[in-house]
């Protein structure tokens, strides 16, 4: 005979607002095979999980009923203080009569009733519920940091200075990322290069890192623990082992015109080329559609000028299978595209530049060695104006979120600039000043205080040419009045996007993502830091727009979770996992085709004397993940999953 | 008449030769319109053959009988080009090896039968494409087209009223080349998920639940509809799950012997109108 235990949760005012828990808990009590039914203001409490054991024990319950919030906040929980109370932790079920009732009903008495058949089903339920045991499976310890910008270089570093082994994939032929590519940072005003260059340095020296630049995931298979993960490695064109990093190549290359990605299109570099001086690794790439050998079958002057015999054309792409059990995905961010600003004249005039590009002139590392210098004639500009949110906050062009990190950025621009060049004037028409983190208002404020930035509130609605001057066209909303001003340069604080292949990249590791491209987490409050995926987590700004501080922070509290995950030799899983019935099976191989995670093999059915009598599928519990694809596909109606079995779900169905 | 009669001496010489061990086509039934299925393993037994246009069984189920083709021996059969669909589809579900298939086609318009050219499935792919472009009109259409026409609650109307007469006597599923399954859903009692009674609801059930294992599979053979001893037009349910999958996934079934069941695989620029 089934003893069920019904435990009706307030959750505060929750629940009780709405739903009736007195008359809820009286019903529940009638109900054939409930042997307790009780209310409580937070059953999730320390007391309110006492009186649950408590009730176990004293009527020697066969299953509980929960019926409170969502099961992702505190299934975990319950099922805990089911074992200590000597009740099998599959035996817990938790009706949802806040999410799915409470919080989504106005009207109390329909919200109890509905709450009434919630309840009541997940009672049918429970009394079909078997003991389950978890499952064990082994964790490799080996983490996959994917992107090394800042965050993935932060993560790497931490995850292998405990002593675990990490690989780090980076797309382009150098590290860095953004962070590379700056002058100086804000708040403090440090040189980008001199904190970012070490930290590279030490990876790649790193005996624990092993990095992997020029090369991109191909595919994720498994589960957390245990993926299997497929990289490509482009083909550099340069043999990594005997290059010394010396040049000679570079400078004999006479493809010279090609615009820099690196100095964003202010400077030059050759077909083969490093992205920057401080590379890491410092071993070049021939970038094969500029290279004039590859174009037209002549050339090799590269080859010809390497002493160490170091470059072959012949380079194929390589693959490398590797075995992951946990994966940091550090993938970063893209500038918006500013052409779709087409009043603001970037592209059509050479002097409207993105805030990219004026770190770009303002590093010493820069096209410029760190002169300010406008890229039409090279001359020093004496006004010039910012346009913040150039993107930002924008629905009807660019993007709808704030990028966070323009208005800081803005203001250190128009400090590098006065500090650079003296008596130059500057404008920022800026929307609000968001400068929120330690040491950001300060920061805004020395920018006005004492570079005598000048803030004009208001947005602009046109530039354009006049007399070798950019005529900037604005309003100034605190005065109430149009106004225009005259300026040698023009720079677009442009919004921070997602990586253009962000989506199809998310399908790729199998991780979800918004509207915009940005990497979901698991929940914004509570694991920001985890994806929705188990074993995959995310750092810096491919999660969303972020700065130098928060993006290190995440990628820390990225390495911890992957080093927790490493501190178990083997996880445990839930026993949630299909099964086939053989008798039944027809063969078809649908669920091994539907399966996403390749986990059902073909299993041959032999008589005592050896002979095959037919093949059947077999579902690898080790590779179950129990989504129930097969389940619902199989016509046969063979597979069934443990914990949610077609006859538990059916008598939840008649239960209501 | 000729084609039967060519028809007859190449299957004569199919068994003579060794190269099939059996054939299976048609005999007289005991109407003048009705046929029944033949098994040939003798030269004699080939002179009962008869191929007019009455054939209209689609006898690629037979071959799915337990133990037919575990020998690795072949066995010729005659099927029209739906035949030809089905076992392509039994093919790409595993239910057979399609090497081990002589096919004998034909087709009939009116009263005149005609040979169609090839003997392994591969032959007719062409075939297959062109009626996958310019599908077949078949007698039901127009009945096809008023159903199209009507609301929600018309043609839940006409389903409730068509299905009332369902004596759940599972004929449909039994001429189904596509019902092979060792075991039906509806013979599972648990759960019961399909009501066993004749009343509206569980008849609905049956219906809905065997449309759903058609989709993408139907070849509108029209074996469940001869089958029903209450002339429900089941063929109707199927062929608009047929034009689902066509429209929806590019699909259309029995095309080829390796082609990936609908519902089991994806394509990632399948189309998504279903998400929110
Ligand atoms: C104009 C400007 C000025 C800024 N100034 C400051 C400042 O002064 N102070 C501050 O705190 N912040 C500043 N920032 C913000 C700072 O740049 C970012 O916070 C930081 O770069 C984020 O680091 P990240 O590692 O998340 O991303 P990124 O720097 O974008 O690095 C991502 C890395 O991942 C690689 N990658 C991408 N996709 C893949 C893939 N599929 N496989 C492998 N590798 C991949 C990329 O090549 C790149 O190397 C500024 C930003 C801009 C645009
Ligand atoms: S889908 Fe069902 S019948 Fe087909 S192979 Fe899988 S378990 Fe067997
Ligand atoms: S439930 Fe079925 S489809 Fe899902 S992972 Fe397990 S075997 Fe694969
Ligand atoms: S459902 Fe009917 S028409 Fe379709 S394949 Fe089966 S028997 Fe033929
Ligand atoms: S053959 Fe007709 S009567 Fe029989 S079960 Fe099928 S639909 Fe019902």
């Amino acid at each position: 005979m089934a003893k069920i235990g019904v435990f009706i949760c307030h959750c505060g005012e929750n629940i009780a607002a709405k739903v009736d828990c007195t008359k809820l808990a009286a019903a529940l009590g009638e109900h054939p095979g409930v042997a307790v039914s009780v209310e409580y203001k937070y059953f999730c409490s320390d007391p309110g999980q006492e009186s649950v054991k408590k009730a176990i024990r004293d009527n020697n319950l066969s299953g509980i009923v929960i019926a409170a919030c969502s099961p992702r906040m505190h299934e975990a929980t319950f099922r805990k203080a089911c074992a200590e109370a000597g009740l099998n932790p599959y035996l817990c079920e938790i009706a949802n009569i806040r999410e799915q009732c409470s919080w989504v009903h106005t009207d109390g008495d329909m919200a109890t009733a509905k709450a009434m058949d919630i309840v009541r089903s997940m009672v049918e339920k429970v009394k079909r519920n078997n003991k389950l045991q978890s499952i064990e499976v082994p964790v490799t310890r080996r983490a996959l940091v994917i992107g090394g910008g800042i965050a993935g270089l932060q993560a790497a570093l931490d995850i292998a200075n405990a002593g675990q082994e990490v690989v780090l994939v980076e797309r382009e032929p150098s590290l860095g990322g953004h962070m590379a590519q700056l002058s100086e940072t804000f708040p403090t005003l440090d040189c980008s290069q001199c904190i970012m260059t070490p930290r590279m340095v030490e990876t790649a020296q790193h005996p624990k890192i092993r990095l992997l630049t020029y090369a991109e995931v191909e595919s994720v298979d498994g589960y957390i623990g245990n993926f299997k993960v497929k990289i490509r490695m482009k083909s550099r064109y340069v043999d990594m082992n005997t290059c010394t990093g010396c040049g000679d190549c570079m400078t004999k290359c006479p493809a010279k015109k090609i615009s820099s990605e690196f100095d964003c299109g202010l400077g030059k570099r050759t077909a083969i080329y490093t992205p920057f001086a401080q590379s890491v690794p410092n071993i070049p790439v021939i970038d094969k559609a500029s290279c004039i050998y590859f174009k037209n079958g002549k050339c090799k002057m590269c080859q010809k000028s390497c002493q160490l015999n170091s470059i072959n054309f012949e380079m194929q792409d390589e693959f490398i299978d590797l075995e992951i059990g946990a994966i940091v995905v550090a993938t970063g961010f893209q500038v918006q595209n500013t052409a779709v600003y087409g009043e603001y004249g970037y592209g059509k005039f050479p002097d409207v530049i993105t805030g990219l590009q004026f770190e770009r002139l303002a590093s010493a590392s820069g096209p410029t060695a760190g002169k300010i210098l406008r890229p039409s004639d090279g001359k020093e500009p004496e006004n010039v104006v910012f346009i913040q949110c150039a993107g930002s906050r924008d629905p009807s062009k660019g993007v709808r979120y704030c990028s966070k990190i323009c208005c800081m950025y803005t203001a250190k621009h128009a400090m590098l600039y006065a500090h650079k060049v003296h008596g130059g004037k500057t404008h920022i028409f800026y929307m609000d000043i968001r400068a929120a983190g330690k040491g950001y208002d300060e920061f805004t404020r020395r920018a006005i205080e004492e570079d005598e930035a000048s803030y004009v509130r208001g947005r602009v609605s046109k530039v354009w040419q006049e007399n070798g001057k950019l005529m900037v066209r604005g309003v100034d909303t605190l005065l109430g009045k149009p106004v225009t001003v005259a300026a040698d340069m023009v720079v677009l604080a442009t919004a921070m996007v997602s990586q253009p292949n962000a989506k199809e990249f998310a399908k790729t590791i199998g991780i979800a993502y918004d509207e915009y491209g940005f990497y979901n987490e698991a929940h914004l409050k509570l694991r920001p830091v985890e994806s929705s995926t188990a074993g995959v987590f995310l750092a810096g700004a491919c999660q969303s727009p972020k700065d130098i501080p928060d993006s290190v922070a995440q990628a820390s509290a990225s390495a911890s979770k992957v080093l927790a995950l490493f501190s178990k030799e083997k996880l445990e899983r839930e026993p949630v996992i299909a099964v086939n019935n053989e008798a039944t099976c027809a063969g078809c191989w649908g669920c091994v085709l539907a399966c996403p995670y390749n986990a059902i093999e073909k299993k041959d059915i032999r008589d005592r004397s050896g002979r095959l009598i037919k093949q059947v599928a077999y579902v690898n519990p080790g590779l179950c993940q129990g989504c129930g694809t097969c389940v619902t596909f199989c016509r046969s109606n063979s597979l069934d999953l443990a914990g949610f079995t077609e006859k538990q779900i059916f008598a939840e169905v008649m239960g209501l | 008449m000729i084609t039967q009669e060519k028809y007859r001496t190449t299957v004569k010489e199919l068994l003579a030769s060794g190269s099939v061990k059996m054939v299976i086509g048609y005999k007289p039934g005991s109407t003048p319109d009705r046929r029944r299925p033949l098994f040939i393993r003798t030269s004699e037994e080939a002179d009962q053959l008869v191929l007019d246009s009455t054939c209209m069984t689609n006898l690629s189920g037979y071959l799915v009988t337990e133990g037919l083709l575990s020998d690795e021996k072949r066995v010729g059969i005659f099927l029209r080009p739906e035949g030809i669909r089905s076992i392509n589809i039994l093919a790409a579900e595993y239910q057979l090896n399609i090497e081990q298939i002589v096919i004998l086609g034909f087709d009939s318009t009116g009263r005149d039968v005609r040979p169609l050219e090839g003997r392994n499935a591969g032959d007719f792919s062409g075939l297959l494409s062109e009626i996958k472009e310019k599908p077949v009109q078949t007698s039901k259409e127009p009945l096809l087209e008023r159903i199209e026409k009507m609301n929600a609650q018309e043609r839940f109307d006409f389903w409730q009223e068509e299905f009332s007469r369902c004596i759940k006597c599972y004929a449909c599923r039994q001429a189904c080349p596509m019902c092979y399954c060792r075991r039906c859903i509806v013979d599972s009692n648990q759960p019961q998920w399909i009501n066993t009674s004749s009343h509206t609801l569980g008849n609905f059930e049956w219906n809905i639940v065997r449309a759903f294992h058609l989709s993408g599979r139907c070849v509108q053979c029209g074996n469940c509809d001869r089958a029903c001893p209450v002339n429900i037009p089941l063929r109707l349910i199927n062929q608009r799950m047929a034009t689902e999958v066509l429209d929806g996934f590019d699909h259309f079934a029995g095309l080829s012997p390796t082609q990936e069941p609908v519902l089991a695989s994806f394509k990632k620029d399948d189309t998504e109108t279903f998400i929110l």
